[in-house]
């Protein structure tokens, strides 16, 4: 049979965001994959070298649409290592339970993408409801759906109103009530086994070998979680467990996110019951005009909803950064894992993997 | 809850004893608990990396490079971490990450390609070489991966200016009615 | 019914059906696509509009442009919004189309996107809200009404010169013209 060259475009209903393959196929199975990103380059690092340290939140916000909290607080991470700033105990308690926040919803936002891909229409506009409250209950505490800027050096920007705990438990419960029905309908329905097993697999050798985080890993059985590797925030005192599933394909990645997200809401339980309700929740820091970093070099990491997100920064002394690199956890599995994972698959299973491989392409371009 | 008891330096120090006595012009230094700072010349790199992966730093996280513009010099950083070793608890070295820091020149900027070592250093390197225009020596495919046209000089480097750059291309362009009453 | 809308389907049918059925393009270009998702499923409902996504851009009569653009979407949107059928409205969202909005200074994205193809509206906000997205429709029914969004009659007239600075960026284009045989320079 003649092989023949496709592009799987940018403007596709099973692509989710602005990314390109270019496949060569063999009638209806894939030789060869060669990833192609760049369509939403904007020089991330070069901008953020001309504006001063404060000025550069709302540029960092956007480098992940989807979850934007964990690039805030990995860039003051790197802020506070550099300038040997302390948080106080309250604002560690409200920046994880902010974190744990972005994580069920970012994972909701999954289940709709996973969902609409493969036709199950309910249960996309389920998720998405779902979603919508808990941006309800965003901003309430910070004043927008999508871009807050609440974390600062030195803590968080405000306090919690009055009663917004009670209420997010509210919200939680009416959430948590729902997943045996999506479990019916959704996780163990065996058509969505039939589309979704043996789709997609990396084995354990494979994945180590090429640099794989996340769910990617958890899905065959190794526990390499940042929050229990290095705790940040308030995440040693609290007990919870890193779910994992053994197999490596694409069924046992979805089973391991909707774990995930189930344990995610019984830690903002227990986070709420332990936290102090009296403190400060920032630290004073010097006038943002005039402050200057003293020099030196960073390396911080933490764990958002897709892996490890690391940031390596250097300064220079000045009012500006000198050099910042985000090492986002979408760019492994966007271009080395993706393109050893579509070999031998069937065009139409493209979209699948992707999207089980839990790739976000803003990550990838910065 | 069980706390992660947390074995001290003893690990780092072992380590740091057999690099120094195994490699000359070498400079460590360990400014934290989980963090060491190994600083060499350029030889030496590849031979540092080999001996770490054998140790148990079988994770790669990144290659980075920062443009010293006032010494004439680039300063490449490659950054190793480990998976854990088995899967029933964690041990030491899962909490450290290892700096390899090394400087080579800005006007003939080439160095050696990592990819028999560590397989998912490939496309860091692809983009290190469209943004600063370092040569990989060995690399299987060095085209450009996000930009979509060539720089007279790379956008990474500190000598490259934006504002004239997007005053030049982007301001230059008339608008429609411009052009419609200049045609007339 | 309103008593005083029957007169208006009764003088122009096609009109009337045309803007209650828009057909959008399925195309995520920038930031923006975030609260897309949200429009059209069942909280904020956008099928009540008319609104629905299509899969080709050969079916479609909406484009819906979210937020930046970059040199290497533009081209992309260049081919997309070529092969929509006449007649067809473009709705770009956010200020980065204006005039470059935060990322006026990078090298990798344009600052202002009606030099390249038609715009008919703005909506403001960053992301805009669901809410925002409607009433920027509701406002787009009232122009067709007035015969005011002639974007894609500006693009027939106009053709030489959107060629002319689509290749000023560019370079030489890989497609050939799209309505006239030689361009005149």
């Amino acid at each position: 049979m003649r092989e023949l060259e496709l592009y799987f475009g940018p403007q596709h209903l099973g692509m989710v965001g602005n990314f390109s393959i270019t496949l060569k196929v063999e009638g209806d199975r894939i030789i060869k994959a060669s990833a192609n990103p760049g369509y939403l380059h904007r020089g991330f690092e070069k901008l953020m070298e001309q504006r001063t340290w404060i000025q550069n939140f709302p540029l960092v916000c956007r480098i992940n649409v989807v979850e934007p909290d964990h690039m805030e607080l990995i860039y003051s991470m790197g802020v506070e290592k550099l300038a040997g700033i302390e948080v106080p105990k309250k604002g560690k308690y409200i920046r994880s339970i902010y974190c744990e926040m972005a994580r069920v919803a970012s994972h909701l936002f999954g289940a709709w993408a996973y969902a609409n891909m493969l036709g199950f229409d309910t249960v996309a506009n389920w998720a998405m409801y779902h979603r919508d409250l808990l941006l309800d209950m965003f901003e309430e505490l910070t004043g927008a759906r999508v871009y807050h800027i609440y974390i600062r050096p030195g803590g968080v920007r405000r306090d919690f109103p009055d009663g917004f705990t009670d209420r997010l438990v509210k919200t939680l419960h009416k959430i948590g009530g729902k997943v045996p029905d999506y479990n019916a309908l959704f996780f163990e329905n065996r058509l969505f086994k039939e589309r979704a097993e043996g789709i997609g697999v990396v084995t354990r050798e494979e994945a180590i070998r090429m640099g794989a985080v996340g769910h990617t890993i958890k899905a065959i059985g190794m526990e390499y979680d940042i929050r229990k590797i290095e705790p940040y925030a308030a995440y040693d005192q609290v007990d919870f467990n890193i779910p994992t599933r053994t197999g490596g394909d694409a069924y046992s990645r979805l089973l391991a996110i909707r774990d995930d997200m189930i344990e995610s809401v019984h830690m903002i339980f227990k986070l709420i019951d332990k936290m102090p309700t009296n403190g400060e929740v920032c630290t004073k820091t010097p006038n943002p005009f005039k402050w200057k970093v003293p020099a030196g070099e960073a390396y911080v990491r933490c764990e958002s909803s897709r892996g490890e997100l690391g940031l390596y920064m250097v300064s220079n002394g000045g009012d500006k950064p000198y050099r910042v690199h985000f090492n986002t956890p979408s760019y492994n599995h966007g271009l080395t894992v993706l393109e050893k994972a579509l070999e031998g698959e069937s065009i139409a299973d493209v979209g699948n993997i992707m999207i089980s491989l839990y790739v976000v392409p803003p990550e990838i371009d910065r | 809850m069980a706390s992660i008891i947390h074995k001290g330096n003893s690990k780092m120090t072992d380590l740091k004893q057999m690099l120094l006595s195994g490699f000359d012009d070498i400079n460590i230094n360990i400014p934290e608990d989980n963090r060491m700072v190994v600083s060499t010349k350029k030889e030496s790199v590849l031979s540092i990396l080999i001996y770490l992966k054998k140790f148990g730093y079988n994770h790669f996280a990144l290659v980075s490079c920062n443009d010293w513009i006032d010494d004439n010099e680039f300063e490449l950083i490659y950054i190793v971490s480990a998976y854990q070793k088995n899967d029933e608890q964690y041990q030491d070295i899962e909490k450290s990450s290892i700096i390899v820091k090394t400087r080579i020149s800005r006007e003939k900027a080439k160095f050696i390609t990592i990819i028999d070592i560590f397989e998912n250093a490939e496309p860091y390197e692809r983009e290190i070489h469209e943004m600063f225009g370092i040569n990989f020596e060995g690399h299987p495919r060095l085209t450009p991966l996000m930009l979509e046209r060539n720089y007279k000089i790379p956008p990474f480097r500190k000598d490259f200016d934006t504002n004239k750059y997007v005053e030049n291309t982007f301001g230059k362009i008339p608008s429609i009615k411009e052009r419609k009453e200049g045609n007339k | 019914m309103d008593r005083n809308k029957i007169s208006k389907w009764l003088k122009n049918p096609g009109k009337m059906a045309h803007k209650y059925s828009f057909h959008v393009v399925y195309f995520c270009t920038g930031c923006g696509i975030i609260e897309i998702p949200p429009s059209i499923t069942a909280r904020w409902d956008a099928e009540r509009f008319g609104i629905i996504p299509v899969a080709t851009p050969r079916q479609a009569n909406l484009f819906l442009i979210t937020g930046y653009v970059s040199t290497k979407t533009l081209k992309a949107i260049i081919r997309t919004y070529e092969q929509m059928p006449d007649p067809k409205y473009t709705v770009a969202l956010g200020s980065c189309p204006i005039n470059g909005g935060m990322y006026y200074d990078s090298y990798n994205t344009i600052t202002s996107l009606d030099k390249y193809i038609p715009v008919d509206g703005y909506i403001a906000g960053c992301m805009p809200r669901p809410e925002a997205i409607f009433i920027g429709v509701t406002h787009l029914w009232k122009l067709i009404d007035m015969d005011k969004a002639d974007g894609y009659k500006r693009y027939r007239e106009d053709y030489v010169h959107y060629r002319a600075n689509q290749e000023q960026l560019f370079g030489e284009l890989e497609w050939p013209p799209l309505f006239i045989k030689e361009i005149v320079k």
